[in-house]
């Protein structure tokens, strides 16, 4: 198997760089109650590290771990999906599995599958009319289409945080990983409204570079999901996320290529060609 | 000037048989060539003096030129569902995102044979919002790392895209029919032109004396903040805007060379337009907002026949919404029930009808969930417009007062204090009002 392995005095930058992670989540443990936190958690190498910093800093502080939120969108990698399970046991998460399983099931859950609009429930028929405000009989399911994307990944979001009455979430975001994330603050405050409850989003690990993040995963004996051995260097929906290359991700030409090449774009990059535009 | 009626009647039979014979229903190809926000008046094609179109000019006399078209929106996502899908905006809610119950002009096409090719740049036609479907090539490059000045693939390199794909497709001689959607950014802001086409476009102007950093600067502070209080700066933004025209008319250049090297440019007939124009203070205005005046919403159009050897201008209203049922016609496939236009060949069978435009009442770019509808109605030189966020209506004669500045009835019109047309078209538009949020 493929290792890393990080001297010395690497090791102490990227003991700086969780140190700074560190002090985020610490503060927001002082602004919230553990019941009032949650992470958000993919699977991927990010959130996987964000969490395991979080957990560090509960342990140490002997508070409760908050629980984990991970967005099922109906179009998972079987291997996240066993990772998940396999690191709550062995770190003892809570995880909470998060699917709009209205939309899915009106689905059939297939990708393509037609998803008419006046058989879903209340909820989701005003979240297509009233937040996407499209005025439609029916639209295919797939997991990161415009529709998509706010089905499956927002609202089921969204209502976690009504249920569990979360006050503020973290999430893996780096400042390096695409152009969009450039602006992005450790703490930002989402204003609520109709269907959307507001709630503070909390990056701790916006610091950190792609290569920082594999190496703090090696020197500190995080897991990661095999994909990431297989060549995928960064994971999105299963069934457009493609591996590049055949080599392990860590040993691809992080500095040189684009991390999210092998990826669907995503809301994200959208927003940000927009924003250039003018559009925002 | 005068002229005979039942003459041009006979001119214009004489030219449709000509369409009729090289084109209407026995095209071989057919591309749709479409320039982010290109205002009609920056075309020599239509009167303007600043040599900003050269090689567009050049090839007039081989081109039918459509006088008088319209968008049915003033920015991309109302304006396109016409271009692309011949339906109005509002007609499945106002969400960005192109609704599954429209038809998009690559679906009947590709179902009967023609091979269907996309490239393009820009996010609000991307794979993202559902612009994808009936496409055998759909190239957006959203994947494609862009810089803030040109925030897009530039003209030159989605014609070497197209060139790749275009000398595969056609190699040999027995290539299958195809439909080619090309769309260029380059004239969109920030307005950050290349030094050779300032130079080209201005023989002498401050322009010259920015630097790149300056015209960015210039985008932050006037354009994005709609700031129009120094005329000096925004008729600067609006010579930088001239100099994009120039470059595109380059990239139009060197894109008809390519069909000529590959040998294809006869068997090719070329629709040209924009999405949408823009506005340099004009209305109080900047960019291309939610507004309903000609700088926004009257368009280029023209047609490239390659039978054509004379210029042929027609006067009629048309509206975007005509060019899937033109593409269509021109494949001689059956015609789509869902298209809302009407095919723009043969031309003396074109009814005029009147253009309807719809959008969101949005300053700036970001919609925000309060801002109401804005929409209008062009008949004849009549154009009327409604603004939900005020609830009031215009009326501008567009002959005798082409910048629509005397708005001739009151805001809150009541019947007689209009003349009978007037009270129709009020009528008329009226029925459109709201349409969006019926199920």
């Amino acid at each position: 198997m493929s290792r890393l392995t990080v001297t010395d005095e690497r090791r102490k930058e990227l003991e700086l760089k969780v140190q700074k992670s560190r002090d985020v989540v610490r503060e927001a443990v002082r602004e919230f109650s553990s019941r009032e936190l949650a992470v958000g958690w993919t699977g991927g190498k990010d959130s996987t590290l964000t969490l395991f910093i979080v957990k560090q800093v509960c342990l140490e502080d002997k508070i409760p771990i908050p629980k984990a939120m991970f967005i099922e969108e109906g179009d998972t990698f079987p291997e996240i999906i066993d990772f998940v399970n396999e690191v709550s046991k062995k770190w003892n998460v809570d995880v909470e599995i998060c699917m709009n399983k209205d939309v899915y099931d009106a689905g059939g859950g297939v990708l393509g599958g037609k998803v008419v609009v006046s058989k879903l429930s209340p909820r989701n028929q005003r979240e297509v009319r009233e937040r996407l405000e499209l005025n439609i009989e029916s639209f295919p399911f797939e997991a990161e289409s415009f529709i998509g994307n706010h089905l499956m990944k927002t609202v089921p979001m969204n209502m976690f945080i009504e249920k569990n009455n979360i006050k503020g979430i973290f999430q893996g975001l780096r400042w390096d990983e695409q152009p969009a994330r450039k602006q992005d603050e450790y703490f930002e405050f989402k204003e609520g409204g109709d269907l959307q409850p507001s709630h503070t989003r909390i990056r701790p690990i916006l610091h950190f570079r792609e290569r920082d993040v594999w190496d703090t995963t090696f020197a500190f004996g995080i897991p990661y999901v095999r994909l990431y051995e297989q060549g995928y260097r960064s994971l999105g929906a299963k069934t457009t996320s493609k591996k590049l290359s055949n080599v392990p991700a860590w040993e691809q030409d992080l500095e040189h290529t684009v991390e999210r090449s092998g990826r669907r774009q995503d809301k994200e990059q959208m927003m940000e060609r927009m924003r250039r535009l003018g559009y925002m | 000037m005068d002229f005979d009626a039942t003459n041009l009647t006979a001119i214009q039979d004489h030219k449709l048989i000509d369409l009729n014979k090289g084109a209407v229903g026995h095209m071989r190809n057919v591309i749709l060539l479409t320039i982010d926000t290109l205002r009609r008046d920056a075309l020599g094609i239509y009167g303007s003096k600043r040599g900003l179109s050269p090689f567009i000019d050049s090839i007039a006399d081989r081109c039918v030129v459509f006088d008088r078209a319209q968008a049915i929106g003033p920015y991309t996502q109302t304006s396109f569902p016409g271009i692309l899908t011949s339906s109005y905006y509002f007609d499945y809610g106002r969400s960005s995102h192109l609704s599954p119950q429209r038809v998009l002009v690559s679906e009947p096409l590709k179902s009967g044979g023609i091979v269907t090719a996309a490239f393009h740049s820009n996010p609000y036609v991307s794979d993202y919002f559902g612009w994808n479907r009936g496409w055998d090539v759909f190239r957006d490059f959203m994947e494609y790392e862009v810089s803030d000045k040109v925030p897009f693939l530039r003209g030159k390199d989605v014609n070497s895209h197209v060139k790749d794909w275009l000398s595969s497709h056609v190699k040999g001689n027995n290539y299958q029919s195809f439909f080619l959607w090309v769309h260029y950014m380059d004239v969109h802001e920030p307005y950050i032109p290349q030094r050779e086409y300032l130079e080209l476009a201005h023989s002498s102007t401050e322009a010259h004396a920015l630097s790149e950093d300056d015209m960015f600067q210039l985008f932050k502070e006037v354009v994005l903040k709609r700031d129009i209080s120094d005329r000096q700066k925004v008729a600067l933004l609006k010579e930088l805007y001239e100099a994009r025209v120039r470059e595109v008319d380059d990239y139009v250049k060197q894109f008809f060379g390519i069909l000529e090297q590959l040998e294809v440019l006869e068997d090719c007939l070329v629709i040209v337009t924009s999405d949408h124009g823009d506005e340099f203070g004009e209305h109080g205005g900047l960019s291309h907002d939610g507004k309903m005046f000609q700088e926004l919403v009257s368009v280029p159009l023209f047609v490239f026949d390659p039978e054509r050897r004379q210029r042929e201008t027609c006067d009629k209203v048309v509206s975007s919404v005509d060019i899937p049922p033109t593409i269509n016609c021109l494949f001689g496939l059956e015609p789509v029930q869902a298209f809302q236009g009407q095919s723009l060949f043969p031309l003396s069978e074109y009814k005029e009808r009147g253009c309807f435009g719809e959008a969101i009442e949005k300053l700036g770019h970001s919609i925000k969930e309060t801002d109401k509808e804005v929409y209008y109605y062009l008949a004849g030189n009549l154009k009327i417009i409604y603004r939900g966020n005020i609830d009031a209506w215009e009326m501008y004669d567009l002959q005798n007062d082409p910048n629509e500045i005397n708005n001739i009835i009151p805001t809150v019109p009541k019947e007689e204090e209009m003349t009978c047309e007037q009270a129709h078209m009020k009528a008329i538009l009226k029925a459109r009002i709201g349409r969006w949020k019926e199920t």
